[in-house]
This record gives structure tokens, C-alpha cells and sequence, in this order.
């Protein structure tokens, strides 16, 4: 019991182990937020390159009036669309528009839209991908 | 020789030059592994080429005639029939291997004038069309 107290009265050589461990909780936290920054910058790149949309097809609605776009997700990320524009004017459309791999669903733009007319459609998503082409209204 | 192998000094420098070197590693493997895969994928779907050679309607239904032009196996997942009124789609299940001509029919469509477009997309994005008209019975 004495030999114990007389442990724990000894004050000598605390700080050597004090720095020690604080230089190891700081090593560790700071490779901790390295790993955790590399993980996050290089799955935005992953998944930037990985990401592929095509546009099926573009059908000028007569029934509702409406330029009907149908949406094909062919690449390896989930797919979020931004913005579509139609003739570089931003258009209103059900967001969000998710596409998960795989998937297609058509999204529905509400334009007024002339006979034999060209359209420049650009569908636009939040990683920054475009497609973008000219379509003819029949 | 004992002396060296004595010697701590440097030593964390060299630990934090490893572990930064293997960190460097993983993301650059990472990266590059990613952009390979992308790039084969972009090959593949350069070299696909899928045509419909002919499109007849039948008593069974209609029957498109569709030959894999290019040199990787195609597999096309939707078929698309769009006239003046309406643009319908048709889920698709069929592997073309290169070279290969396949017939495929439709009983579930209604006749298919020759004001139709018709059109067929493949898994990896490929939009080939049919722009010539053909034989009804």
C-alpha cells in the first residue's frame, strides 16, 4: 500500500510521457483528416468520371403541350439532374430528378413549343456533366 | 555499423515520409484505376455499331432485322417506335455478339408505318436508327 502512494506521489518524468502522447494524438488526428480529405476529393473525381447520361429520346408532346425528354443513366454513379435548358433558357421540371444506375424515366418540361422548329436541348447535372443537341419539332 | 543500427535520429522523418508515400499511392492507383475503366467503357461504346437493317410488319407482329456492325457484343436494352402522335418505347433484352444479324419480332405493337422512326439503344448509350422505309404484308 505504501509502495503504491509512493508511485503515485512521484512526480518525476511526467512530462516526457505527457508530450509523447500529445505528439501522438495530434500525428494521428492530422493523419486522420489527411486520410478522410484524400477519400473525399477523390470520390468527387471518381464519381465526375464515372458519370454517363444520354438523352433516348425527345418527344415534342402535342397532348400536354410539353417537350417530353427520356433519361437514361449509363454510367456508375447515381445521377443528379441540375437544370435543363431549352434554347440556353433554364426550364421548371420535378426536382429533384434522381436517375440511379441503370435507370431511365422520362422528364417533362412544360415549354410551348412551334412546329419545324429547332431546339437546343442541354440537360445539365450537379457533377457538371452536359448532354446537349439540336432536335427538330415535327 | 552498430552504431548506425544504435542511432534513432531521423527516424520519425522516414515514417512520415512511408506513410505519406503509401497515401500518394492509394490515390493515384485509385484515380488511375477509375479513368481506365471509364476509357475502356468509352472504347467499347465507340466500337459499337448496331444496325436495323429492316423493319416488316407481319401476321406474328413486326419483325426488325438488326445486325451488330461493330466489333464488341452489343446489348440492347430499349426499342423505340416514334410516329407523328406518339413516342412509344419497348423494354429490350438482346445480345447481339459481333457480326451476329438477329431477328427480332413484336407481337405486342400495333402496325408501324413508314412515317415511324424507329430506334434502338444499347446498355453502354449507342442510338442507332432506321431511316428507310419497309414492307408492310
Amino acid at each position: 500500500m505504501r509502495k503504491l502512494f509512493k508511485i503515485l506521489s512521484d512526480k518525476r518524468g511526467i512530462t516526457p510521457v505527457l508530450s509523447s502522447l500529445l505528439l501522438t494524438v495530434v500525428a494521428v488526428a492530422a493523419m486522420a483528416i489527411a486520410t478522410s480529405a484524400t477519400y473525399v476529393i477523390t470520390t468527387n473525381l471518381r464519381e465526375t468520371m464515372s458519370e454517363r447520361v444520354i438523352v433516348e429520346d425527345v418527344w415534342f408532346n402535342n397532348y400536354t403541350n410539353s417537350i417530353d425528354i427520356y433519361v437514361r443513366n449509363v454510367g456508375e454513379v447515381t445521377v443528379y439532374i441540375l437544370a435543363v435548358y431549352v434554347n440556353h433558357t433554364s426550364q421548371s421540371f420535378t426536382n429533384p430528378f434522381t436517375l440511379e444506375i441503370g435507370e431511365h424515366q422520362w422528364l417533362n418540361i412544360s415549354q410551348n413549343w412551334v412546329p419545324n422548329s429547332s431546339y437546343y436541348i442541354d440537360v445539365l447535372t450537379t457533377r457538371g456533366t452536359q448532354v446537349a443537341a439540336y432536335y427538330e419539332a415535327p | 555499423m552498430k552504431r548506425l543500427r544504435l542511432d534513432k535520429r531521423g527516424i520519425s522523418n522516414v515514417i512520415v515520409a512511408m506513410l505519406s508515400l503509401v497515401l500518394v499511392v492509394i490515390i493515384v492507383s485509385n484515380v488511375i484505376l477509375t479513368s481506365y475503366q471509364m476509357n475502356q467503357f468509352d472504347w467499347e461504346r465507340m466500337q459499337e455499331n448496331v444496325e436495323i437493317v429492316n423493319v416488316a410488319n407481319t401476321v406474328d407482329g413486326t419483325t426488325f432485322t438488326l445486325q451488330n456492325k461493330g466489333s464488341v457484343t452489343a446489348h440492347l436494352v430499349s426499342l423505340w417506335v416514334d410516329s407523328a402522335t406518339i413516342h412509344q418505347r419497348y423494354d429490350m433484352n438482346l445480345f447481339i455478339n459481333a457480326g451476329d444479324s438477329v431477328n427480332y419480332t413484336l407481337s405486342d405493337i400495333g402496325l408501324v408505318d413508314n412515317a415511324s422512326i424507329v430506334k434502338v439503344i444499347t446498355d453502354r448509350g449507342t442510338v442507332s436508327m432506321f431511316n428507310s422505309s419497309w414492307q408492310n404484308p
